[in-house]
C-alpha cells in the first residue's frame, strides 16, 4: 500500500508552524518560523522545508489544512479551519483528557472548553494585543532582556510587584515607575506574568475551569507564566513539550480523519492541486491554484 | 415628476448607495421630509400628513471626525455617527427631526442635535421603558402631545379617518416585509441576509406607498431569478443592536452560512406585529410602540407587580418569540451581535444567552466597533462557532 500523507500549517501573527502526519499519526515533521510580512511567499518557505524533512514531496500529501491567522493565505490547502478546533484538537491528542485549553499566542488569547476531543465552546481575548506574546516581547525589550530570559528571571522573586495594566503602553510606564523606585527587576517581571495570567484566568472562568488544564502557544513556554496561570487557576497547568505545534498538529490530524473517514464513506474529497511555486498575492493566485 | 428606472433588488441596490436621493427629488416637488431616530417615533402620523418620514442612520464606512466634540467616544458609536453626519451636513434636507427616549445616549443626542444640527422642526417623544398600564397611559399622553406639534408643524389637523388610513399603508408594508421574510424559510433562502438589511434600510427611507411597491416588486423577482442565495450547512438568526449596514452580516454569509432570521432594527423588528385599528387610533399606536415592538430598551417584564419573580418564566415572556423565529425559519443558530458600548442590548445578552440555553439553541455574542474594518477577529470566532454546531 502507498503511504499516504497529510500537512497542517498554522499560519499565526507572529509564527508560523507546519505538521507532517502519516496515516498512523506519526509525526514526520515539524517546522516552526517567524511569520513576517509576507504570509504567502512563506507558506510556501515553510512547507518545503517540512517536507525535506519529512523526505517526501508535496505531490505525496493527501491533504492540507490551513489555520491560525492568515489561513486564507495558504494557496496550497485543501480547506480553513479555525484555529479553535484545531488547537482543540491538537492538544487533545497530547493530553485525552482535557477539558480546557489555553492557547496565549502573539496577538491573542483563546481559551477552549473541549470534550472527548473535540471543542464545544471558546473565548476570546479582544483585538488588541494586550496580555499576550506581544506584550512581553515590548517589555522584555525595554527591560534589555529577551523573550527567553523573563521566566528564569521570574522564579527568582520573592516580593512580586502589582502590575495593573494589561495594556502593553501603560504597562510599560508602570515597569518605568518600580524600576525607578527600586523595585528588584526578577519583581518586576513576576508582576508582569501575573497581570497576564490574571486576565487570562477571568476569561477563561467563563467556560468554567475543570482540569485537565493544558496551556499552550508561544507564552507558554515561559515557566514565569506558566507558574502564574497555576495560582491564579488554583489547578496544575500542563504544557506539551513543543507547545507551538497544537494548532499545526490538530490541523493536520483533522486532515487525516477528513480523507479516512471519506475513504470509509467510499466518498471522494475535493482537493487542491499542488504547487510550490513562486508565492502570488491576493486575487492573482488562480494560476498556482488551478496549476495553470 | 422623476420615474425611477431600475426595479426590485437593482433599485435597493441603487438607493442604498445614494439613500437620501428620493427624498431629495420629492423635496424639490414641495414636500416635507421628517427624519427619525430608531424605531420609536409614530411615523404613521407623519405620512397621515403627506409628510415623508426618513429614518436617520449612521454610516459606519466614515470614520467619526465632529461628533466627538459633543458626545465621548465611550459611548454608543452608532448614535455618534449619526450625530457626525448631521453635524457634517448630511441631513440638511430634512425638514424635522423626531426623536425618542430609546436610551440615555439616545436623548442626550436629541438635545445636541437640536443645538448643533438646528433642523427647523424637532421633537422628542419621552417614551416610557415599561410595560404596565401607567406607563401605556402615559404613551398615549405622549403620543397626542407629538400629534399635536406636528399638526402645528404642518398647519393641518390629523383626523382619525386619515390617521387610520395611514396605518393601514403601514400594516401593509409590514405584512409585505413580513411576505418577503417568508422566502427566507426555504433553503436556500431566497433573499440573503445583506439583501434583506439594504431592502429594508430603502424603504425606511423612501415614501411608505413606494416602499411597498417595492417590496412587491422584489417578492416576485427574488421567485424567478436564477443568481439566488447559494445552499450553506448553517442558518442563522442574528439578534441585536443596530446594524444599518452590510459588512457583518457579509463576513458571516462569506463563510458556510445563511442568514435568514433577524431581530435587529434595521431588519424584521420594526415590521412583525401590525398596529391593531382601534376606535381611538391612539390606542393601537401605543400599544404598537410601547408593548409589542421588542427592543430591550423596553422592559416587558412577565408581572410587573408580582412580588414572587420566577427568572425562566420571565425569561420565556420576554424571549419566547426567538424560539418561534429558529423553529420557522429553520434556524440552527444565531449569533448575538451588540455594537460596543450598547448598555440597552449589553445588558440584554446574559438573560438572552440563557434563555438560548434553556432551548438548546447554540448561540454566539458578539460585540463590534460599527466600522468595516477589523473584522478579522471576529470571522474567527464566528467560523470557530459554525464548526461547533457543524
Amino acid at each position: 500500500m502507498i503511504p499516504i500523507y497529510f500537512a497542517g500549517i498554522d499560519l499565526g501573527s507572529t509564527m508560523t508552524k507546519v505538521v507532517i502526519v502519516d496515516e498512523s499519526e506519526k509525526l514526520l515533521a515539524y517546522v516552526v518560523q517567524h511569520t513576517g510580512a509576507e504570509h504567502r511567499r512563506l507558506a510556501n518557505k515553510v512547507m518545503e522545508e517540512s517536507l525535506r524533512q519529512a523526505v517526501i514531496t508535496i505531490d505525496e500529501i493527501t491533504y492540507v489544512i490551513a489555520t491560525g491567522y492568515g489561513r486564507i493565505n495558504v494557496p496550497f490547502a485543501d480547506k480553513q479551519i479555525t484555529e479553535l478546533t484545531c488547537h482543540a484538537r491538537g492538544v487533545a491528542h497530547f493530553f485525552p483528557n482535557v477539558r480546557l485549553a489555553i492557547d496565549i499566542g502573539g496577538q491573542d488569547a483563546k481559551g477552549m472548553k473541549v470534550k472527548n476531543g473535540k471543542l464545544i465552546d471558546f473565548v476570546m481575548s479582544d483585538k488588541c494585543a494586550a496580555g499576550t506574546g506581544r506584550y512581553l516581547e515590548v517589555v522584555a525589550h525595554t527591560l534589555g532582556l529577551t523573550l527567553e530570559d523573563l521566566g528564569p528571571i521570574s522564579l527568582k522573586s520573592t516580593r512580586k510587584v502589582s502590575i495593573s495594566s494589561i495594556c502593553t503602553i501603560f504597562a510599560q510606564q508602570e515597569v518605568s515607575n518600580h524600576l525607578s523606585a527600586g523595585v528588584l527587576l526578577e519583581d518586576v517581571v513576576a508582576g508582569l506574568h501575573d497581570a497576564i495570567a490574571g486576565r487570562v484566568a477571568r476569561m477563561v472562568r467563563r467556560l468554567k475551569i475543570e482540569p485537565d488544564v493544558v496551556f499552550t502557544g508561544g507564552v507558554a513556554k515561559n515557566i514565569g507564566v506558566i507558574k502564574a496561570l497555576e495560582e491564579n487557576l488554583g489547578c496544575p497547568v500542563l504544557v506539551p513539550s513543543e507547545p507551538l505545534l497544537s494548532g499545526a498538529l490538530g490541523a493536520a490530524l483533522i486532515a487525516r480523519e477528513t480523507i479516512l473517514k471519506a475513504q470509509a464513506e467510499g466518498k471522494s474529497v475535493q482537493t487542491t492541486r499542488r504547487k510550490l511555486g513562486e508565492a502570488t498575492f491576493f486575487k492573482q493566485d488562480d494560476g498556482i491554484l488551478s496549476g495553470n | 415628476m422623476v420615474i425611477a428606472t431600475k426595479k426590485g433588488l437593482a433599485r435597493v441596490q441603487e438607493l442604498y448607495q445614494d439613500r437620501p436621493q428620493r427624498v431629495k427629488e420629492l423635496k424639490a416637488e414641495g414636500k416635507k421630509i421628517i427624519g427619525y431616530l430608531c424605531i420609536y417615533p409614530v411615523t404613521e402620523m407623519m405620512t397621515a400628513l403627506d409628510i415623508v418620514p426618513y429614518r436617520v442612520l449612521g454610516d459606519m464606512r466614515e470614520s467619526i471626525t465632529k461628533a466627538d466634540a459633543y458626545l465621548p467616544p465611550v459611548v454608543c458609536p452608532f448614535l455618534r455617527s449619526c450625530l457626525d453626519q448631521g453635524l457634517k451636513g448630511k441631513y440638511d434636507f430634512l425638514d424635522g427631526m423626531v426623536t425618542s427616549h430609546i436610551c440615555d445616549v439616545g436623548s442626550s443626542l436629541s438635545g445636541i442635535w437640536h443645538y448643533t444640527v438646528k433642523t427647523p422642526f424637532h421633537y422628542n417623544i419621552d417614551t416610557p421603558h415599561t410595560v404596565h398600564e401607567t406607563a401605556l397611559n402615559q404613551t398615549k399622553g405622549v403620543m397626542k402631545a407629538f400629534q399635536k406639534a406636528l399638526e402645528d408643524f404642518a398647519g393641518k389637523k390629523i383626523t382619525n379617518a386619515k390617521l387610520k388610513k395611514a396605518i393601514i399603508l403601514h400594516n401593509e408594508q409590514r405584512a409585505l416585509v413580513r411576505e418577503a421574510y417568508e422566502l427566507k424559510k426555504q433553503d436556500p433562502p431566497l433573499i440573503s441576509g445583506a439583501e434583506t438589511l439594504k431592502t429594508i434600510k430603502v424603504i425606511q427611507s423612501i415614501p411608505v406607498a413606494e416602499g411597498n411597491a417595492l417590496l412587491r416588486d422584489i417578492i416576485s423577482e427574488v421567485k424567478t431569478r436564477k443568481n439566488k442565495p447559494a445552499k450553506k450547512n448553517a442558518r442563522l438568526l442574528v439578534w441585536g443592536s443596530i446594524l444599518d449596514d452590510t459588512p457583518l452580516i457579509e463576513m458571516i454569509e462569506s463563510l458556510d452560512a445563511n442568514v435568514v432570521m433577524d431581530d435587529t432594527c434595521v431588519g424584521s423588528r420594526p415590521f412583525f406585529d401590525d398596529v391593531k385599528i382601534t376606535p381611538d387610533p391612539i390606542d393601537g399606536l401605543a400599544q404598537h410602540y410601547l408593548v409589542d415592538i421588542k427592543c430591550p430598551r423596553t422592559f416587558r417584564a412577565r408581572d410587573f407587580y408580582a412580588a414572587k419573580k420566577n427568572y425562566m418564566e420571565d425569561l420565556k415572556t420576554r424571549f419566547s418569540y426567538l424560539s418561534d423565529y429558529a423553529r420557522e425559519w429553520k434556524a440552527n443558530g444565531v449569533i448575538l451581535q451588540s455594537v460596543r458600548y450598547c448598555d440597552t442590548h449589553g445588558y440584554e445578552v446574559p438573560q438572552v444567552r440563557d434563555y438560548l440555553r434553556e432551548i438548546d439553541l447554540p448561540g454566539i455574542y458578539l460585540e463590534h466597533d460599527y466600522t468595516v474594518g477589523a473584522l478579522a477577529p471576529l470571522k474567527t470566532r464566528v467560523q470557530g462557532f459554525l464548526e461547533i454546531i457543524g
